[in-house]
């Protein structure tokens, strides 16, 4: 796995977490690092296990074998304490007590947190355009998802879990969503794991990148080194040239005269080209990827 | 961590809010009854008991409350509550006794329309009935004769009016038991009535046939006990009130109560501790299946 071991203060830490449904490994020996203060991006295709390990972190889910850790605390000793310090947004865009107003519910809420803040829920209240006195049956999905939003901040946590926090929003609101999210991490330190597939719109918030894929952890980087590490090479090869096998690629193609090459590969840049040289390629271009063009390096894909 | 006293109130209020339109309509229905008793000519002269009002009511209302409380939760509704920072069976046994003070709530108000009617009537609070109870050995099914009846004073004390709250405590116990410790509580309880029905018609067909095994007779038997035998679920909800008392009629044409024996209150007492005691282990082992995943 492509990575470094993040700092030592973690907020959330993971070891060896297994789950399995029937024979399907939802989780197989995971062990995420994210780092205290940090917005940690888990990237997969959908049934990767994101949403299992986040559940697991909130001890809804028993784990087949490992542990987790929230702030130190394991998440099943100390459930009632970690719980405490986490803001959750679940994937299902569900709310519960579906007679009440939403206005009740937030009321509801705040007697859970004794950290609950009143002037700050009302703001986020009026920016996300909650719809106090609606039942929560009568929610669209996005409204559902605004409150649930305001819900998991307004208590303040010192740690965030959005399982894809954005979808169901439109536009708009996703826009102002995530600008609220901003202003709440430059307001209070707050570590966030959030999981999503529109990397591009919390690019500019990333710290950290783990990237799951069939339930294994396939790297775990902050994203300076992520996009550093995975470049596309341009390069002019020999007839019936092959890829080093030792090298980790994700996508190649090849001109139509079969002397140019381009191939998303991944490791340290000037190793790279020298193992590239040694087979016969000359690599004439190194480009930098986007953050979300270096993730997808490693999710599943046609590498054709 | 909030305070389990918070988590208590908000959980009463919030359950009280959820109740509202059934409170509303028990209010609305106990003054049409009353309002329909005073037609009937309910007044100073006529005798009201207590046993004698809808007896099951009480444990009718125990038994349907948790699912009212429980079980129109999604998965949504309880992944909401455990992620909650409460421990998590501190916090089912908190909603599970808030839902529990509702309903004393709504029996007290049944008692209280009973009472209402007792008072009106002019009847004892505290009853002293005379009981026609058959002699040994003789059927209640053709014509009596008068002469098969032995009056006997039936005095159950106060204890009586504890009857209603302790049936309404053993079924709601037994009810969020069923409700919290199970995923699909409607399909146990159908599965239930479906066993009920099919011991009764098997029992009955092999109660015609000499040969029949005990296979067959003796689920009825228990069936039979666990309804109304002496510990069974009417010495619970109406003191045996329901089961001994029947209508017949006598040689001379006229209709009467009859009693196959006195009801005991020390059968109720048995039962009402046998009952509770079930409902309480059972909400206990439900509860523990939401308990903190500390497993694996």
């Amino acid at each position: 796995m492509i990575g470094t071991d993040p700092p030592d203060d973690h907020a959330i830490a993971t070891h060896a977490l297994c789950k399995r449904y029937g024979r399907e490994p939802a989780l197989d020996r995971v062990d995420l690092r994210v780092p205290e203060g940090e917005v940690y991006v888990l990237l997969g295709v959908n049934g990767a296990g994101k949403s299992t390990l986040f559940r697991m972190l909130m001890n809804l889910e028993r784990p087949d074998s490992g542990r987790a850790e929230v702030f130190g605390r394991d998440t099943r000793r100390d459930g009632p304490m970690v719980r405490a310090q986490v803001g959750y947004v679940p994937e299902r865009q569900d709310a519960p007590h579906r007679s009440m107003t939403c206005g009740r519910l937030l009321q509801h809420v705040a007697t859970f947190y004794p950290a609950w803040d009143d002037a700050y829920a009302a703001h986020l209240v009026r920016s996300l355009e909650i719809p106090t006195g609606k039942r929560i049956g009568e929610l669209s999905k996005g409204e559902t998802r605004r409150l649930q939003l305001v819900l998991a901040l307004a208590h303040r946590p010192a740690l965030l879990l959005l399982d894809e926090p954005t979808d169901g929003l439109d536009p708009v609101i996703r826009r102002r969503a995530l600008a609220l999210l901003a202003e709440h991490l430059a307001d209070a330190p707050t570590t966030v794991l959030i999981s999503t597939h529109h990397i591009h719109e919390i690019e500019s918030l990333a710290g950290y990148v783990g990237i799951l894929r069939e339930g294994r952890l396939v790297a775990q980087a902050p994203r300076d080194e992520l996009q550093r590490t995975v470049r596309s090479y341009q390069m002019e090869v020999p007839d019936g040239w092959e890829i080093p096998a030792e090298l980790q690629v994700s996508r190649r193609s090849r001109s139509s005269a079969g002397r140019l090459a381009r191939c998303t590969l991944v490791g340290e840049e000037r190793e790279v080209i020298r193992r590239l040289g040694v087979t016969g390629a000359r690599v004439r271009q190194v480009s930098a990827l986007t953050l979300e063009e270096a993730a997808l390096a490693y999710l599943p894909g046609d590498p054709s | 961590m909030p305070r389990l006293r918070d988590v208590a109130l908000e959980h009463l209020r919030v359950t009280g809010l959820g109740l509202r339109p059934a409170i509303i309509g028990a209010l609305v229905t106990a003054l049409v009854a009353l309002g329909v008793a005073v037609l009937q000519g309910v007044g100073v002269g006529t005798s009201v008991y207590l046993h004698a009002e809808p007896p099951m009511l009480p444990g009718l209302m125990g038994a349907l409350l948790p699912f009212i409380i429980w079980g129109r939760d999604t998965r949504t509704d309880l992944d909401f509550l455990w992620v909650l920072p409460v421990n998590r069976g501190r916090h089912a046994l908190v909603r599970v006794f808030t839902g529990w003070m509702w309903l004393m709530a709504g029996v007290g108000l049944f008692a209280l329309w009973v009472l209402t009617l007792v008072l009106m009537s002019g009847s004892s609070v505290l009853p002293v009935e005379t009981l026609h109870v058959l002699t040994g050995g003789v059927s209640a099914l053709g014509p009596l004769d008068p002469a098969a009846l032995q009056s006997v004073r039936w005095a159950p004390g106060p204890q009586i009016w504890a009857v209603p709250f302790v049936a309404a405590t053993a079924t709601y116990l037994l009810g969020s038991a069923l409700t919290l410790g199970t995923r699909h509580p409607f399909r146990w309880i159908a599965a239930g009535m479906l066993s009920v029905g099919l011991i009764a018609v098997v029992g009955d067909a092999a109660g015609t046939l000499p040969a029949a095994g005990w296979v067959s007779r003796v689920p009825l038997q228990l069936l039979r006990s666990l309804v109304s035998g002496p510990r069974g679920l009417d010495a619970l909800l109406t003191a045996r009130t329901a089961s001994l008392d029947s209508t017949a009629i006598l040689t001379s044409g006229a209709r009467v109560n009859v009693w196959s024996a006195a009801p005991r209150m020390a059968d109720w007492r048995t039962a009402a501790l046998l009952w509770n005691s079930a409902g309480l282990l059972a909400l206990s082992a439900a509860i523990h299946g939401h308990r903190e995943r500390r497993g694996g």
